[in-house]
């Protein structure tokens, strides 16, 4: 107990060699445990500040934030991977996070023309094009539509996308980070596209956003009206700005670079458009010069998340959890396998709380560490039978400059002092 | 403590008789900051201010034109500062209107503000980074003015009323769209021309709009400065170990490119191009990959279908299901899936490219 309260008190050090030296700290912090026991601990021996003096009042916070000891659990960037931080990404810290659900201000940006600003009494979505009626809705007009509440994962099809040639970054957060769940509440796009009257030329629809890179993809009609949602809130509350407030598309299972975010307009067409995310981006080139195109699914993938290298095992040999998340576009994750040994050997992992279909999935795996070394790496298996793939697999298949849709096997090494690094091994 | 006075310091500040003046004010302010967000594609202001594509804009107010050390300026910028030219009220409200008229051959590629309560704005939002003009900005300025200007701000356009049910859609909501309405936000353009606006453009044109506009990101060659995109070459490198994917290279449809220009481009200012400059500026994009090679080549829905794209055949269908590690969908292995211990055969470290190394790196999302 001493341990983690000093740990937090000198402020946690989140820069990488602090994540190399953390194993340290967790020795330093078990010296101090035995002190702590032959005195009696102070912590409890000792009246503290917190236990006498009066805290905030409930007037303190109107918008309720996290504890100041967690202000290391932040969104990340990596400045070099963009020429401007207006059209970039940053990264959803996984290795501090539990459960299923990302808070809504943990839930990584990626945006092409930085953040619109637009008051809801402003915003407009127009359908038309291969339509009966060419309809403009306001939000309230949106609010007015039966409403769902589904849990989904977005995943950009770039996650992972550093590691194409090898293990680049030590974290899963920048490895894995362009992931994240919530709970949408929304209007089913068949609702809307049923009110405006899709002609039965209708095969396709464009989706556009309202911000200064007016984002487009074209989305075959089917999935527009199977499963795809209008959304306007995210756990509960208002979609966050950098999530397209007022209102943003849910492209359950695809590509996340589809949610188009400050949903502004529909149009019903016969062909796909072919525009700038759907050509010169997000097309996966192969070794041989051809591209895929078209790629919309999120393969089956998983990660384990701690231990990782930014959440390295700072308690020692003993009793230990090790955790992970893991997804799939195709629907409900069946099955996770975690190996210690470099993917020699497997063992099946517990999936914990709910299984829902292309939505992340827990698991944990609670073993009796020793200290010896270990060569983590977690494998998912999902409801089609679709087994995560490793990663020379992947290059196998793909080559090396594909960008996109890296789903392959991560397997992080965790030294004898709990140290964790990004690997790739034979 | 910042140096510099904060939007909501201000407010903070005001004492007695000058709050109206200062509540103003600080809307003024507010308002500023998003109108410096076209700016801050290329400059930026506060604590850690650099200068980017533009010069840093902090203690603008009374520096000579051109003359923030390190960064390069036109030679005209210089030559204006040199004439005299310093940065008050005034001459930046003429500078921000109108760039090229008040500085002739000046590099910034921007077109101006259009109206004039947004500069009035953004000068009021530049005067928090001046450490002379914070201390004075919260009495300096009449409380008529101040309201003046938060009066003249538009209100965007209310549609009229229309019933609720102006159409038999099965829920009744919404209310039909006009044509005039469908044709301002429909400006997409498919491969085969549908959507194509009236208009014209040569290469001869386009070069100097690219050259005020997009080179100062993109290069005079398409080459790309810094790490912002490359337009231009590449050709035949799709197979290297480090592709260059370009509009020559890569794009499939040339009605992507003016499509894209025209919804997006320049960044940082879009829709801010006539139809005519965006054939222009297609065809211009066209003369520096090589696919058209006349100066005098004119683009316009004509000849728009005829273009083919070199890599167009290249694009195939997602066959990812197909991948042999998929295709087998056999029951994973548990023991013994790897002959022998496994080794490491490559670490994060070596590189070491995560942040908070000052390292660059080699990978790219896009
Ligand atoms: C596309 C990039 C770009 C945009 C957008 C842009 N500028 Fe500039 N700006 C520049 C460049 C480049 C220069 C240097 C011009 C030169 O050397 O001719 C400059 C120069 C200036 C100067 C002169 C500074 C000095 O040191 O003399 C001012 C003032 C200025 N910009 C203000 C603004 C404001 C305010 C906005 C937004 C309303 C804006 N700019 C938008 C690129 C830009
Ligand atoms: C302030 C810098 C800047 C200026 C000025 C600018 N661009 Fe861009 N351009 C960008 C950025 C940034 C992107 C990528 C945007 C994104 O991430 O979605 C881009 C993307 C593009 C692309 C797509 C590149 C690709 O490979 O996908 C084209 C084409 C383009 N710009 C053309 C132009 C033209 C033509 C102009 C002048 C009218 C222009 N740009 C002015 C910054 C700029």
């Amino acid at each position: 107990m001493s341990g983690r309260n000093n740990k937090s008190k000198s402020g946690v050090d989140t820069s990488r060699r602090g994540f190399l030296t953390a194993g340290l700290a967790g020795g330093a912090a078990l010296a101090a445990t035995g002190m702590a026991r032959a005195n009696g601990d102070p912590l409890i021996t000792e009246i503290q500040d917190w236990n006498r003096y009066l805290g905030d009042g409930v007037d303190a916070a109107p918008y309720g934030m996290p504890s100041e000891f967690e202000a290391h659990v932040v969104r990340r960037d990596v400045p070099w991977l963009t020429a401007d931080p207006v059209s970039s990404v940053n990264f959803t810290p996984l290795h501090e996070l539990d459960g299923i659900i990302t808070p809504n201000g943990l839930c990584f940006e990626r945006h092409h023309g930085g953040v619109a600003e637009i008051d809801p009494a402003d915003h407009r979505l127009m359908i038309h094009g291969l339509v009966e009626r060419p309809l403009v809705f306001t939000m309230q007009d949106l609010m007015r539509f039966p409403r769902e509440n589904r849990i989904y994962f977005l995943e950009c099809a770039a996650n992972s996308g550093m590691e194409w040639r090898g293990s680049q970054l030590n974290g899963c957060q920048f490895t894995h980070g362009m992931v994240h769940c919530v709970v949408y509440t929304g209007v089913p796009l068949k609702y809307l596209l049923d009110e405006a009257g899709v002609k039965t030329s209708g095969k396709w629809l464009l989706a556009e956003g309202a911000d200064a890179a007016a984002m487009t993809r074209s989305i075959p009609i089917e999935k527009a009206l199977e499963d795809c949602l209008v959304a306007f809130k995210m756990n509960g509350e208002a979609l966050r700005p950098e999530q397209g407030y007022p209102v943003r598309l849910v492209v359950p299972g695809w590509e996340g670079n589809m949610w188009i975010k400050w949903l502004r307009r529909l149009e019903v067409g016969d062909e796909p458009w072919g525009q700038r995310e759907e050509t010169s981006k997000y097309t996966d080139l192969l070794a041989n010069g051809q591209a895929r195109r078209h790629t919309w699914a999120m393969e089956v993938k998983s990660v384990i998340t701690s231990p990782s290298p930014q959440a390295p095992i700072a308690h020692g040999p003993g009793r230990t959890v090790i955790t992970g998340l893991a997804w799939s576009g195709n629907g409900r994750i069946d099955r996770v396998d975690v190996s210690l040994d470099g993917g020699r050997n497997w063992r099946p992992a517990r999936i914990d709380g709910p299984s829902i279909s292309k939505a992340l999935h827990r698991f944990y795996l609670d073993i009796d560490w020793d200290g010896s070394e270990m060569l983590l790496q977690s494998r998912a298996m999902d409801e089609t039978g679709m087994i995560q793939p490793m990663k020379d697999e992947l290059r196998a298949a793909r080559g090396e400059n594909s960008i996109y849709h890296n789903n392959g096997i991560q397997t992080w090494h965790v030294n004898g002092d709990g140290v964790a690094e990004n690997v790739e091994v034979s | 403590m910042s140096k510099f006075l904060k939007a909501g310091v201000v407010v903070a500040a005001v004492v007695g008789s000058a709050v109206i003046a200062d509540i103003a004010e600080s809307a003024e302010i507010a308002e500023g900051e998003k109108v410096f967000r076209k700016c801050a594609a290329c400059h930026t202001v506060g604590e850690d201010a650099k200068s980017r594509v533009g010069p840093h804009l902090n203690d603008l107010f009374g520096r000579t034109a051109g003359t923030v050390d390190g960064f390069k300026y036109s030679a005209a910028m210089v030559a204006a500062g040199e004439g005299g030219l310093a940065w008050d009220e005034q001459s930046l409200t003429q500078f921000l209107v109108k760039p090229r008229e008040v500085v002739s051959g000046t590099k910034m590629a921007f077109a101006g503000l259009r109206k004039s309560v947004d500069v009035a704005n953004v000068l009021a939002y530049l005067k928090t980074f001046d450490a002379d003009m914070a201390a004075t900005v919260a009495t300096d300025e009449a409380p008529e003015e101040a309201s003046a200007a938060a009066e003249t701000e538009e209100t965007p356009a209310q549609p009229a009323e229309l019933p609720s049910a102006d159409h038999d859609g099965p829920m009744k909501l919404g209310r039909l769209a006009t044509e005039d309405e469908i044709a301002a936000w429909d400006i997409d353009i498919r491969p085969d021309g549908l959507g194509l606006p009236p208009g014209r453009g040569t290469v001869a044109q386009g070069e100097p709009i690219y050259t005020d506009n997009c080179a100062v990101c993109h290069g005079d060659f398409g080459e790309g400065i810094g790490r912002w995109p490359v337009l231009a070459g590449g050709q035949d490198t799709l197979t290297n170990e480090r592709p260059i994917k370009t509009v020559g290279s890569y794009w499939p449809y040339l009605s992507t490119v003016y499509d894209y220009i025209r919804r997006a481009m320049p960044f940082g200012n879009a829709r801010s191009l006539t139809d005519d400059e965006v054939y222009a500026l297609t065809a211009y994009v066209l003369y520096l990959n090589d696919i058209v090679d006349d100066e005098e080549f004119e683009l316009s829905p004509d000849n728009f279908t005829e273009i083919g794209m070199p890599n167009e055949d290249n694009f195939i269908p997602d066959t990812r299901p197909a991948e042999e590690h998929y295709a087998e969908k056999t029951e994973p292995c548990m023991s013994d899936c790897k002959p022998g211990p496994v080794k490491i055969t490559m670490r994060a470290q070596v590189l070491d490219v995560t942040p908070d190394g000052d390292e660059e790196g080699g990978g790219a999302i896009d």
